[in-house]
């Protein structure tokens, strides 16, 4: 029995009314009911009835030939020329064979391919702890490097302080005496850093320099036959007093003693005037 | 042959196959046409280019279209004679849907559509009868008394399922087009449809 909603498809349908998804879902109840593909057929006839309530009316004479003409060099899609494809009877077992082995192929390649993504997500987790476990070592380290900067620092500081330190310790501080009867009272103290080869002498009450005079200062070193020549200086002609800083013309390994001459202006290499101080 | 059906015999002089008998030769003629029998095709052109025709251009109201769509009919059951199957249908039948079909998309492919459905559709059938009186073979007798067995039949719906019977066929208008038209619900213009079209097969099945 075919309800009436699909009677009025099948009427619509055979008028070629049914359109898009009216349509296809007719269609589809079409090819599983053999009732409503009879009832189609005849409605079908039927309307093709209603033409005949056309006037009747006659074409050209000339139409006849017409088509004659236009099909005389043509063949028609004969039945007779196309070779029918039958299926051998065993056909529908093969291809219900293909189909499960298809499956079963592809059941097989789901199975893999899940196993597959199953070990990458799990690859994948263990390459994000690993990451993670190396990361917390490179802030450990980082830290401990840190730490260990700052620790260099500060030995680098205490390092430095204790240079220093020694430095100071190996100063060598002298105090020069007059050796001239008539400045008795002249004095000066000869402060020498042998890391830098470098000394202050400072000196108090030497008498004022004529023209042409220079002090010259000068370093006595046991590794050289005559003392190094340390530097010309001039003192304040009403105090007698300077301070400079000096620096020998030759290394200088050992100060056995400082002392101050009387030399013409710019000084000479060899002590040659009066002897005005000496270390004691 | 069917004792129970009329044969149609309308004129003492000319023999009118019934049904079946006309179905079955035009159903030999079409697998020649199959086999590429050119004069096939001139006998299935005699015995339906008429109702093809008038089919053609009650639709497009146009005798020149007509023709060109009488001209694509031929050319197509030339080429696809070996598409047929008797089992599912009558070559008649389906001449008559190949026209249908083709006036209504070139039908479909006009602007003046509506013009042309308002020239088409006049209160009766529009039916020349003076037209009708030219057929005077036993084949055009044939179509004669199934045409007025149609007519017959049509008559006697209300006016209401005949007018939407022939929007539908003739007309060329969708469901909704054809509910406008006549400023009906749609349920309305489905149901008539269907009424009308179940009524006619219940009246021309029995007797055709």
């Amino acid at each position: 029995m075919i309800d009436e909603r699909h009677q009025e498809a099948a009427a619509l349908y055979a008028l070629d009314l049914l359109e898009g998804a009216e349509r296809t879902a007719f269609e589809t109840a079409l090819t599983s009911d053999r009732a409503l593909r009879r009832l189609v057929a005849q409605l079908r006839e039927t309307s093709a009835d209603v033409a005949l309530l056309a006037s009747p009316a006659e074409p050209s004479a000339f139409l006849r030939e017409r088509i004659l003409a236009d099909i005389a060099d043509r063949s028609p899609t004969s039945a007779d020329h196309t070779i029918p494809f039958r299926l051998p009877f065993w056909a529908g077992w093969a291809v219900a064979s293909c189909f499960i082995v298809a499956t079963g192929y592809f059941v097989g390649v789901n199975f893999n391919t899940r196993s597959q993504f199953n070990a990458l997500r799990e690859n994948e987790r263990l390459a994000r702890i690993e990451a993670k476990a190396f990361s917390n070592q490179l802030e450990a380290e980082r830290l401990i490097s840190r730490r260990q900067i700052d620790s260099l620092r500060l030995a680098q500081a205490d390092i430095a302080e204790l240079k220093n330190q020694n430095a100071l310790a190996d100063l060598k501080i002298d105090s020069l005496a007059s050796l001239v009867a008539n400045t008795p009272d002249a004095r000066a103290i000869a402060v020498w850093n042998p890391h830098t080869q470098e000394g202050v002498l400072t000196v108090a009450k030497l008498p004022a320099l004529a023209d042409g005079k220079d002090y010259q200062l000068w370093v006595v070193d046991p590794q050289y036959p005559i003392p190094v020549d340390g530097g010309v200086f001039q003192v304040d002609p009403v105090t007698g007093e300077a301070r400079v800083t000096f620096k020998p013309n030759k290394p200088v390994a050992t100060v056995a003693k400082f002392a101050v001459s009387l030399e013409r202006k710019g000084g000479v290499p060899k002590a040659e005037g009066t002897m005005m101080l000496l270390s004691y | 042959m069917d004792a129970d059906r009329p044969h149609f015999m309308s004129s003492p002089a000319a023999i009118i196959p019934p049904d079946e008998e006309k179905n079955a030769v035009d159903a030999q003629i079409l697998q020649r046409v199959a086999a590429g029998d050119h004069s096939a095709l001139g006998e299935l052109y005699d015995r339906f280019s008429r109702p093809l025709f008038s089919a053609a251009l009650r639709i497009l109201n146009n005798a020149a279209e007509a023709e060109d769509v009488l001209h694509d009919v031929f050319v197509t059951l030339w080429d696809k004679a070996s598409d047929f199957e008797s089992s599912k249908g009558h070559a008649f039948s389906w001449a008559l849907t190949l026209t249908r079909n083709r006036a209504i998309d070139r039908l479909r492919s006009r602007k003046r559509r509506s013009e042309i459905l308002t020239q088409a559709l006049p209160a009766d059938l529009g039916y020349d009868e003076a037209a009708d009186a030219k057929l005077d073979s036993a084949g055009n007798l044939w179509l004669k008394e199934k045409a007025a067995a149609v007519r017959t039949a049509v008559a006697t719906l209300p006016a209401d399922q005949r007018e939407a019977l022939e929007l539908a066929y003739f007309g060329g208008l969708t469901q909704q087009q054809i509910a406008e038209k006549l400023s009906e619900p749609l349920g309305t213009i489905k149901a008539r449809i269907r009424r009308a079209l179940f009524k006619l097969r219940d009246v021309l099945t029995p007797q055709l």
